[in-house]
């Protein structure tokens, strides 16, 4: 299940090194943390997260090596943390002691924690999510559930290979609500092969329907993808089945934009709705380009300027950390890079219905001398009416929201060092 | 002191240039430390392609019965494309040593130079190389060049460059039997360029040989060609280190430099005599050189600010510097923007031009299909040289298009009969006869038009023979037939760039395999994209790229920032290798599309 943290394709030469560089001296405080559970009871075919069925239980071990990992950062958690989000896998397989013993951790770590107005989101399996578990979950300072409901068409859950049965997702709904956490996701997927236009408006009804009892305030609704190396595309390539036309899958998105603002929850990401106020704070800070620490194999952080990725490989991220006293080895080291960040600010903030700040882009460019090759690109794809500048913020139009990859291509390369 | 001019000849590979170097160093021209390999190569193109562009002369001394030679080696490129070249340098010799590789036997190239040696009455020495190699088999190869062209196999010379054996017999061969340079017809200076080069310091150099009268240096000289006159700086004999010399005497050769700024102003086949006591005719035989084979070149990159445009005219300039057989002149193509439509000899002569420009000019460049020259006889009586499709007018105006059609020489090996023969027929070859050159090989003729050998039939040729086919092509008449002009049509507008010329009979298959191949380059757009082949206003084919709906991926989260971003900036980076035609973006790949014939 799941989503937030992918395995990313190292690309280049993989560095010996650690996070050590990066975190140690690195200017504070961070108030996001991504947690990274790698456990499942099933992996999923289309899931290219970092995950796999534990037959050994290594959940001590990797409870333990979290600890060292979390302590290490001490010094940045200072300031408090706002955001939390632990992602998988599986997190609700996690078993109850072994997150009380997380939290715990956290309520040692950080000031305050749990304090007011943090958001603090666990991801759950309708099948493995006990009570018992969101209560531990609740009691620790959880607010928020992200469910992988997926489809409620079980010829489509299998398709996908997706154990539970749909009416799972309301009684965990239901029983997460009981435990006292107040704010949950479901996670939709749609242009499944064989999938009508149909079958998506009946899952569509039964989401808003969930909405509409309060028992969800946002909701993902992803387009299948087939990434590379699952067993999805895998079996895409041997014929079993073929994809969707990316006609039906854009009448798909313009359905579920539609069908999901009717009941009050509007688009404020390329895939992500929500009633005001119950946006993910904790996926903004990504699409923000802001700072949070990661913790766990093959978790992805981002502070001060540098990227990086635990290593995916639970036992490797288990003995670096061991060895360095908290310190994962780390891949797709991207130290601090003006032309790279901006780019990338233009990449995650286009998916956004709040945009980027255009005054800030414009310092940016101007001081990577390629202000004009920016200008020219807006005025052009403004002249298309692909993107507008609203409130000084510059956003992509409502309908280009299909077209978001190649105008953030264009516009990132025109973030180009002495383009001018 | 005898004298004796000579031109070694051999299919590529043959061993042409390590027996070059034999020779020289058996005459201690060069000793073996200074012994470069393939001393008479100079460039590095030409060492990996294993052929030799461009000639040059050496002068060595050889004795034997007492008598000291002087022996003229005139070194002649090793390729169909250049068969004006090989010509002329043959010219310049009495006799001329053909090397046949005893691993691989007679081939293509052997014969077509053969020929052109035995139609300059040279005299020729046959010599079967390469014999130190476990696989030789000089025995049935002399009965090869026996049986293919009538020199007794019992006169071969067998010799291994490599270890030197058979060398010695074959210098004192060159002196004993071919036969010295002919007598001066007239006391007036006549002296044939052979070659030139352009040498980066002291400009062009010209080979010459002299047949009648004397050269001296400081003369002033004009070539009865071009009619352009020029002072003698330097007369010079490489041996093979250039030595200065005051005069050439008939029957020598040796280079000359006299302040020529570019090779444009020499063409290979001109008469030298003196300005002021000129000789009343040039000696025979003297060309233009001719091209065959056209295509574009354009600046890979982008062309907003323009100086890729340049940079590739420099390159194009530059190179035309050293080799005067290539031409180039501006065009406009709206689909491509500013770049040069370029002539050559062949299609060797096209990709080395390519080739070089990469290397040299370090310019990346766009290739249009290559076209051939055809001869358009309009209604109104007159013919027109035809270089690029795009400049044909509408057919109602035609009386004929006229075609080059080629003399096409296959050797192969006879169980290969079977394959190629359909090849040839389906390119409209017509068969003219056939000869077992060896019990396993054969040799076939046809005539083909020139347009259907300049796609993929050499490769076809090469990999349905596994490697053992070659050939050899010359041009022998224009002939006109019912060929039509297919354009293309992206999205309602025509791509220039893309129309090609056709025999009616495989228009539409060609349109077609064209239209299935462009459908497949161009991405899909956000609206729907008609691609149509017509010929005068008809539609022969048509296919369509669907519209794309979207274009976002569904997740993007911390984790995916680092891959998303390199693929968004290698779709971008893709794009810059797309020409605009109308709202529709074109890969540049495909405007070789028109290549593939689909066979």
């Amino acid at each position: 299940m799941s989503h937030k943290q992918g395995i990313g394709i190292t690309v280049g030469g993989q560095r010996p090194a650690d996070t050590r560089q990066i975190l140690v001296g690195a200017p504070g405080p961070v108030h996001a943390l991504y947690i990274h559970v790698p456990f499942c009871a099933h992996k999923c075919h289309y899931c290219d997260f970092y995950s796999f069925v534990d037959n050994r239980d290594q959940q001590e071990a990797y409870t333990h090596a979290l600890l060292l990992e979390l302590r290490a950062v001490r010094d940045l958690l200072r300031g408090g943390l706002q955001t939390v989000f632990v992602g998988g896998g599986t997190p609700s397989l996690l078993r109850p002691q072994l997150w009380g013993r997380i939290l715990d951790e956290l309520h040692n770590l950080v000031p305050g924690f749990p304090e007011a107005g943090l958001e603090f989101t666990v991801e759950c399996n309708p099948e493995s999510a006990s009570a018992e578990t969101l209560k531990v979950l609740a009691s620790g300072g959880v607010n928020r559930v992200s469910m992988g409901a997926q489809s409620f068409n079980p010829s489509h859950l299998k398709t996908l290979e997706r154990l539970h049965q749909p009416a799972n997702v309301q009684r965990a709904l239901s029983v997460a609500a009981d435990a006292g956490i107040e704010r949950r996701n479901i996670d939709l997927i749609y242009a499944i092969p064989d999938q009508t236009i149909a079958d998506w408006r009946y899952d569509l009804h039964i989401a808003c329907d969930l909405a509409r009892t309060g028992l969800v305030d946002h909701i993902s609704a992803y387009a299948l993808t087939y990434e590379p190396n699952t067993a999805m595309t895998q079996r895409l390539k041997q014929g079993e089945f073929v994809a969707a036309e990316d006609s039906l899958e854009a009448d798909m998105y313009d359905t579920a934009v539609d069908s999901l603002s009717a009941v009050g929850l509007d688009r404020y990401e390329v895939s992500n709705f929500a009633r005001p106020g119950s946006e993910c704070r904790h996926n903004l800070v990504y699409w923000r380009c802001a700072q949070w620490l990661a913790a766990g194999p093959s978790a992805s952080g981002h502070v001060a300027g540098s990227r990086w990725k635990n290593v995916p490989k639970l036992g490797e991220w288990i003995e670096g950390v061991n060895r360095t006293g908290g310190f994962a080895p780390a891949i797709d080291i991207e130290l601090p890079d003006a032309e790279r960040s901006l780019r990338e600010r233009i990449m995650m903030g286009l998916r956004t219905r709040e945009g980027i700040d255009r005054h800030a882009l414009e310092l940016g460019a101007k001081e990577l001398n390629c202000a004009k090759a920016l200008d020219r690109e807006c005025t052009s794809l403004e002249a298309r009416g692909q993107i507008e500048t609203v409130d000084g913020r510059l956003r992509l139009c409502a309908p280009s929201f299909l077209w978001c990859d190649g105008i953030a291509a264009r516009l990132m390369d025109a973030i180009t060092r002495n383009a001018d | 002191m005898e004298i004796r001019n000579f031109s070694i000849i051999a299919h590529i590979d043959h061993g042409k240039s390590t027996l070059s170097d034999r020779l020289l160093q058996s005459t201690n021209a060069v000793s073996e430390r200074e012994a470069r390999q393939q001393f008479l190569d100079d460039m590095d193109l030409e060492r990996e392609r294993g052929i030799t562009i461009k000639a040059s002369a050496v002068t060595v001394r050889h004795a034997v019965d007492g008598v000291e030679y002087m022996l003229n080696f005139i070194d002649t490129p090793g390729h169909v494309d250049f068969t004006y070249e090989v010509s002329r340098a043959l010219t310049a010799c009495e006799g001329a040593v053909l090397v046949v590789d005893s691993t691989q036997g007679v081939e293509a190239q052997t014969i077509a130079n053969a020929y052109l040696a035995i139609n300059q009455d040279l005299e020729i020495i046959p010599v079967v190389n390469k014999i130190d190699l476990p696989s030789a088999q000089p025995d049935e190869v002399a009965m090869e060049i026996e049986q293919a062209l009538g020199f007794p196999a019992e006169d071969a010379i067998y010799c291994s460059a490599k270890t030197g054996q058979g060398i010695q017999e074959l210098l004192d061969r060159i002196c004993r039997q071919l036969p010295p340079p002919r007598a001066p017809q007239t006391k007036k200076l006549r002296a044939l360029i052979f070659d030139s080069h352009y040498d980066d310091y002291r400009g062009v150099v010209i080979y010459v040989r002299v047949f009648d009268g004397h050269l001296n240096h400081g003369d002033k000289v004009r070539m009865m060609g071009t009619g352009r006159t020029y002072i003698i700086t330097e007369l010079g004999k490489y041996t093979p280190k250039p030595e200065k010399v005051k005069s050439f005497g008939p029957g020598e050769t040796g280079y000359l430099i006299a302040s020529i700024k570019t090779l444009k102003d020499v063409r290979v086949g001109d008469t030298i005599t003196i300005d002021n006591d000129p000789a009343e005719e040039p000696l025979p035989g003297y060309e233009e050189p001719h091209q065959m084979v056209f295509c574009d070149f354009y600046p890979a990159t982008s062309t907003e600010k323009g100086s890729d445009f340049e940079e590739l005219r420099e390159a194009v300039e530059k190179l035309s510097l050293n080799d005067a057989s290539f031409t180039f002149h501006p065009v406009h193509s709206e689909a491509l923007g500013f770049g040069f439509r370029c002539g050559f000899l062949g299609l060797l002569h096209m990709d080395i031009i390519q080739e070089r420009l990469d290397r040299e000019g370090g310019v990346e460049v766009v290739q249009t299909a290559p076209t051939v020259t055809y001869e358009l006889k309009t209604r109104d009586g007159v013919v027109h040289e035809i270089t690029n499709p795009a400049d044909l007018p509408d057919g109602s105006l035609w009386e004929e298009l006229r075609e080059p059609i080629c003399k096409v020489e296959l050797i192969i090996p006879t169980d290969n009969v079977g394959d190629i023969m359909p090849l040839c027929l389906g390119r409209r070859g017509i068969y003219k006869q056939q000869q077992l050159i060896s019990e396993t090989r054969t040799m076939i003729d046809f005539e083909m038009p020139l347009a259907e050998i300049i796609y993929d039939f050499y490769d076809k040729l090469k990999s349905m023979t596994r490697g053992y086919g070659t050939m050899d092509y010359e041009i022998i008449r224009f002939q006109a037939d019912r060929l039509v002009k297919v354009d293309i049509l992206v999205n309602g507008d025509i791509v220039e760039a893309l129309s090609f010329i056709a025999h009616k009979d495989n228009a539409d298959k060609r349109g077609r395999v064209l239209l299935t191949r462009l459908k497949d380059q161009i991405d899909r757009h956000q609206f729907e994209i008609p691609l149509q082949a017509v010929i005068g206003g008809k539609v022969i084919a048509r296919e369509t790229i669907k519209s794309m709906r979207k274009n976002v991926t569904a997740k993007c989260y911390g984790g995916d920032v680092t891959r998303k971003r390199k693929l968004l900036e290698k779709q971008k980076k893709g794009k810059k290798k797309m020409k605009s035609i109308g709202s529709v973006e074109i890969p540049q790949e495909a405007f070789m599309a028109v290549l593939d014939q689909g066979e």
